[in-house]
């Protein structure tokens, strides 16, 4: 939500003029624009997409790379993606050749982190390595090895001297909000650097994702449908994250799957951010389909968990209230309450309750009705155009409350991605079952499996449910 | 503003060159010429050149100058790329073409009342060296491809591009020193309107939005900043404050301009073929 957003003509002026810095790299036109606009963040999972002949040689080279803000504007980028509907198309692909295009570490960079880490070269460390990365991961890549113990590992290794340098960047507030300005006029994005600062502080340290990866591992251990890999504690550290191997489909490649199992699929990703959110208070901001695997029947894992944002219950409480207040007891005075306490909505602003439920109901559409509903591209992209529509008489009375930027990242990803599969379910009925104020019946076969797992949980005193 | 020069990288690097070109992948030279402070290197040298009455009156009175400046620079700093990364036939048709158009190139300077040739070796000397110092200058104190003891081999190097404009070679520095000594040695250097309304244009471009302009006019500051004590002097620039010219908040600066730069179609591609064939 963009609030700040200035009048529409003057936007548009600003944006057909032609001469601008940093802008420039959003208006490169339609020559790399991708099919899926909201899709290309997919991180490059082939070996042989990697540009292994421009591989980083030197901690000097990594930081020429992505140091000097570009790792920062990178990722800025990639958040304000996610709230900003204007001009992204193109500034997304921009970006996502900038990312598809950057090298991985040479085979003895890559090694020399892992000594620095773990004491010992990766061949030693472990019993078989990889030299060659099998993946791109945002500030560092992921090699496959196989443990003395026998297990089959993903170990992520960062570039040596990006946390140093990020740290550094995201420090000079003042040139990022310039460049921000620059590249998102119209956009407030002074609560988007904020974030940015926060979150890049927090990915820099492998251990802080380490102890996310594993509360979700352990909260979803069992369960049918939903697989998070378990981190090797003893092979981690600050730098280096080496958790459980996962083979699976790639999101591309489910797209091409029968329409039953596109459904099926996006009902586990729905269920994981509903579950996520409602009942662990946690959730992995970065929705970007790259983060997932598909095992087929509704099977999915969940990987990254280096964007991962906490809710206390004063956060979630008024979320939930609100939901409750429109869907369930359609109470549109309970609703503007609710919003005004979420800091979403200036409490007094001289609008009609009508407005303010058509304005903010735009989230809860596809939960309004009890009956099944395709989510399509085209309606997934209206909903967050609606959305982020400035022309509205809410417009001056409303604002993103620093705590929910990232919930509202997951809520838009969330649409692009079930958009994408052209899924269509009961979303209502699954998210009643969800909901700890429903609390509803399983509407599905999946539904029936979670809830088998559930009550096997609560056999066994093991719900991690934080509203159980 | 940024679009010619991103077409102007795009075409300098070939895809296919015949050769290694009058430097080759080994040199100093190709190292040098892809840092990323090279922008700010620019800028440095236009203010520099500037200085020389004669030729400024040179661009002003006939080049496109006035009704596209930066399609002009684009297209000097094609030239250099070319010179540089093309290949040898390339490089030396460029030089050639410069070199015809420089034989219309005669007026008198208004300012002074001096007649100028642009063929003349010792304006193009003092283009040559304004370039190179810059450069040097600047690439040393924030780039990362330069240190000190390249310095003056990278001088050296650098008299090719004298010698295919036409500058006798024996007048063609080969140190950081002589090339200095050489500066300051040259008398007719000052400002004139020509000179001013150029660097106005340079520092603060047309038809940028605020915070466009706000990036950009923090670079033109350490511009500047990297000036020779007396050519500041001569436009009346104040010396801009300490913490502006640090080299951490100036690269990233670069950086993010860099960053949207890079952005730009065929700018990365045509990187990506130097690296490879600096790799070979």
């Amino acid at each position: 939500m963009s609030r700040a957003r200035k009048p529409g003509p003057m936007l548009q002026s600003r944006l057909g003029r032609g001469a601008a810095l940093a802008r420039l790299a959003l208006r490169i036109g339609g020559r790399y624009v991708a099919g899926s606009p909201r899709l290309i963040f997919a991180s490059v999972e082939r070996r042989g997409e990697l540009r292994h002949e421009l591989a980083l040689r030197t901690a000097d080279d990594v930081v020429e790379e992505l140091g000097s803000m570009k790792g920062a504007l990178m990722k800025l980028g990639q958040m304000a993606s996610y709230i900003d509907e204007d001009m992204p198309q193109t500034f997304r692909s921009a970006m996502a050749r900038l990312q598809h295009n950057a090298p991985p570490m040479t085979p003895e960079l890559a090694s020399s982190v892992v000594v620095d880490e773990l004491g010992d070269a990766p061949e030693r460390v472990f019993a078989r390595w990889d030299p060659l990365p099998f993946a791109a991961a945002s500030i560092g890549q992921v090699h496959r090895a196989i443990t003395r113990e026998g297990r089959a590992v993903a170990v992520k290794v960062q570039y040596p001297g990006i946390a140093r340098t990020i740290t550094s960047d995201v420090k000079n507030v003042a040139l990022l909000r310039r460049v921000a300005a620059a590249a998102f006029p119209g956009l407030d994005t002074r609560s988007l650097i904020d974030e940015l600062g926060e979150r890049l502080r927090e990915e820099v340290d492998y251990r802080l994702e380490a102890e996310n990866q594993e509360m979700f591992a352990g909260y979803y251990e069992g369960h049918p449908v939903i697989h998070v890999p378990h981190v090797v504690p003893e092979l981690s550290t600050a730098r280096v994250l080496t958790s459980e191997l996962v083979a699976g489909s790639r999101f591309e490649e489910v797209l091409e799957w029968s329409q039953p199992e596109r459904d099926m699929a996006a009902e586990t990703i729905n269920r994981f951010v509903s579950r996520s959110l409602y009942r662990l208070h946690a959730f992995n901001g970065d929705p970007h389909p790259g983060n997932y695997l598909f095992h087929g029947r509704g099977r999915v894992s969940f990987l990254d968990f280096g964007l991962t944002k906490h809710f206390t219950d004063e956060d979630l409480a008024p979320l939930a209230d609100a939901v409750r207040f429109l869907v369930i007891e359609n109470d549109g005075d309970g609703f503007r309450v609710s919003l005004e306490r979420a800091g979403f909505l200036r409490a007094g602003a001289p609008v009609p309750t009508s407005a303010v439920v058509d304005r903010f109901g735009l989230f809860y559409q596809t939960v309004f009705r009890d009956a099944p509903m395709t989510i399509t591209p085209a309606y997934a992209s209206a909903i967050v155009r609606r959305f982020f529509d400035a022309k509205g008489p809410l417009a001056p009375y409303s604002d993103v409350p620093r705590a929910y930027v990232v919930l509202q990242r997951i809520n838009l990803g969330l649409y692009a991605v079930l958009g994408s599969l052209r899924a269509t379910a009961n979303w209502r009925r699954i998210a009643e079952e969800i909901w700890p104020f429903v609390s509803g019946p399983p509407s599905t076969p999946i539904g029936e499996a979670e809830a088998r797992w559930e009550q096997q949980r609560q056999g066994q005193g093991l719900s991690l449910d934080r509203t159980a | 503003m940024m679009e010619p020069l991103a077409r102007a990288y795009e075409h300098s690097v070939a895809e296919r060159p015949k050769d290694g070109g009058l430097f080759g992948p080994g040199s100093i030279v190709w190292r040098v010429h892809r840092d990323r402070s090279f922008p700010l290197a620019a800028i440095r040298s236009l203010m520099v050149q500037a200085l020389h009455p004669l030729a400024m009156a040179g661009v002003a009175q006939h080049s496109s100058w006035q009704r596209d400046p930066f399609g002009r620079i684009a297209a000097t700093a094609g030239y250099v790329l070319t010179v540089t990364y093309g290949d040898t036939a390339a490089a030396e048709s460029a030089a050639a073409r410069v070199r015809a158009v420089h034989t219309h190139v005669n007026g008198t300077d208004p300012v002074t009342g001096l007649a100028y040739q642009a063929s003349d070796p010792e304006l193009l000397l003092w283009v040559h060296a304004g370039m190179v110092d810059s450069i040097v200058h600047v690439v040393q104190r924030y780039g990362r491809s330069l240190d000190a003891a390249d310095a003056d081999p990278y001088v050296a190097e650098t008299a090719r591009f004298a010698e295919i404009i036409g500058v006798p070679a024996a007048r063609v520095p080969v140190s950081v020193a002589a090339l200095r000594e050489y500066m300051e040695s040259v008398e007719l250097r000052q400002i004139t309107p020509a000179a001013s309304e150029a660097i106005a244009i340079v520092l603060d471009p047309p038809g940028l939005d605020d915070e466009s302009r706000d990036l950009w006019r923090d670079l033109g500051q350490v511009a500047v900043g990297t000036l020779p004590p007396w050519a500041r002097s001569m436009y009346g620039f104040a010396e801009p404050p300490p913490e502006l010219l640090e080299r951490a908040p100036v690269r990233q600066l670069i950086g993010a301009l860099d960053f949207a730069f890079e952005s730009l179609p065929g700018v990365l591609e045509a990187r990506e073929r130097i690296e490879l064939r600096m790799r070979e």
